[in-house]
């Protein structure tokens, strides 16, 4: 049974396309992946928190420029401790759930970033950020960290 | 409901394409005799994983270099800025590094990393990205609609890093024979010559032979032996 031939051409271009796709992921992107390794087992003793996907723009809509400037919301949820967090250019302002006491450390690939004390009844704010984002969170529930998630 | 049927007639095509490319490539003898392999043989991704979860930081490098390109193939199908497409990236691997011990197979890794990248994309796209794309008609955010098909992205990510292994096994003159007549445009036999010494008359028999030696290296008949009757139900060819 005779096949139809996938020819040397068909195979040449492919194989370009191949190596032409590798380029792409430039050294600037390859050596921030890499450097990921870095954060091995140093937050693997605490439970993390999950990001909650269907996370909305703050009183978006169809409104003009929505999205430009518009707070963003970020959801957290874990079995014992949840975060809800509003983030826009000038900072961001976070609430822990069950309220109360306690504190939370924002932290970038580079490390950790500004440590926020939640007041009484679990508010807090931290400084803006960019790029991958977790939090640190020490309550009365106990002490968690979010999954990594990107601002 | 015409919106479906064009996702459907792609897709068909895309794996039509693939399947194509797959039974025209197969090459005689028998396959190796492993199946469920990705990105490379299973083997090789296995001892990747289980090293850098054992904090190898050599093998993680090795892991990245495999599988960025579908990162970025997932990025791109969200019309992700290139900032916007390394922060999400960045986010994935971060996941990755404390997920490595979870992985109960290496078979899982490409799927994990598609699929985590492709829900990253989307939350990000729609509450997370600093600018959005404006349409100066309607005076209203432009939708991101996710083109194509993400399993096509992993199919073809599978594909290319055969390619890459395979022409790695190559001796490196002849690696170099290829990438120079598949860079893109390809260089004449004429320049060849020139780059390399080989008489013009030589180019176009030794680029037969290394095609060939490149369709029967140890990557590629692995990447079609899992075509060969041990491909996972439900996930390759279920259109």
């Amino acid at each position: 049974m005779t096949q139809p031939h996938w020819t040397d051409e068909d195979l040449l271009c492919e194989l370009g396309a191949a190596l032409r796709e590798e380029e792409e992921a430039d050294a600037e992107f390859i050596r921030a992946a890499q450097m990921a390794f870095t954060w091995r087992n140093v937050d693997a003793e605490l439970e993390t928190i999950g990001v909650v996907p269907g996370c909305e723009l703050a009183g978006a809509g169809r409104v003009r420029g929505a999205g430009q400037g518009a707070p963003r919301l970020l959801s957290f949820h874990g079995g014992q401790l949840s975060v809800e967090l509003e983030v826009d250019e000038t900072g961001m302002v976070g609430q822990l759930t069950p309220p109360g006491p306690g504190q939370v450390t924002l932290i970038t690939a580079d490390g950790p970033q500004a440590t926020a004390q939640a007041d009484e009844v679990g508010g807090f704010s931290l400084p803006p950020a960019s790029g991958p984002i977790r939090l640190d969170c020490v309550s009365g529930a106990g002490h968690f960290i979010t999954e990594w998630t990107t601002l | 409901m015409a919106m479906r049927t064009a996702v459907y007639q792609r897709r068909t095509f895309v794996l039509c394409f693939d399947m194509r490319v797959r039974r025209n490539l197969r090459v005689l003898g028998p396959p190796c005799g492993r199946g469920m392999v990705h990105m490379g043989s299973a083997s090789v991704v296995s001892g990747l994983v289980r090293a850098s979860a054992d904090g190898d930081p050599e093998a993680w490098n090795e892991l990245v270099r495999r599988f960025a390109p579908l990162v970025l193939a997932v990025t791109r199908r969200y019309q992700l800025s290139a900032a916007d497409a390394q922060d999400v990236s960045q986010t994935v691997w971060l996941r990755l590094v404390e997920h490595l011990g979870e992985l109960r197979t290496p078979d899982a890794l490409p799927g994990w990393i598609r699929m985590t990248t492709q829900r990253e994309c989307s939350r990000y796209v729609r509450c997370g990205r600093r600018t959005v794309p404006v349409d100066p008609h309607a005076d209203t955010a432009i939708q991101q609609p996710v083109t194509g098909d993400l399993d096509v992205d992993l199919l073809r990510a599978e594909l290319r890093q055969a390619l890459r292994d395979g022409l790695a096994e190559l001796p490196p003159r002849e690696q170099r024979l290829l990438r120079l007549r598949a860079a893109d445009p390809p260089k004449s036999y004429q320049e060849i010559s020139d780059l390399t010494g080989m008489p013009v008359s030589s180019i176009g028999p030794t680029l037969g032979r290394c095609l060939k030696k490149l369709r029967q290296s140890d990557a590629m008949r692995t990447y079609l032996a899992d075509d060969s009757g041990q491909r996972k139900p439900g996930r390759r060819w279920s259109v």
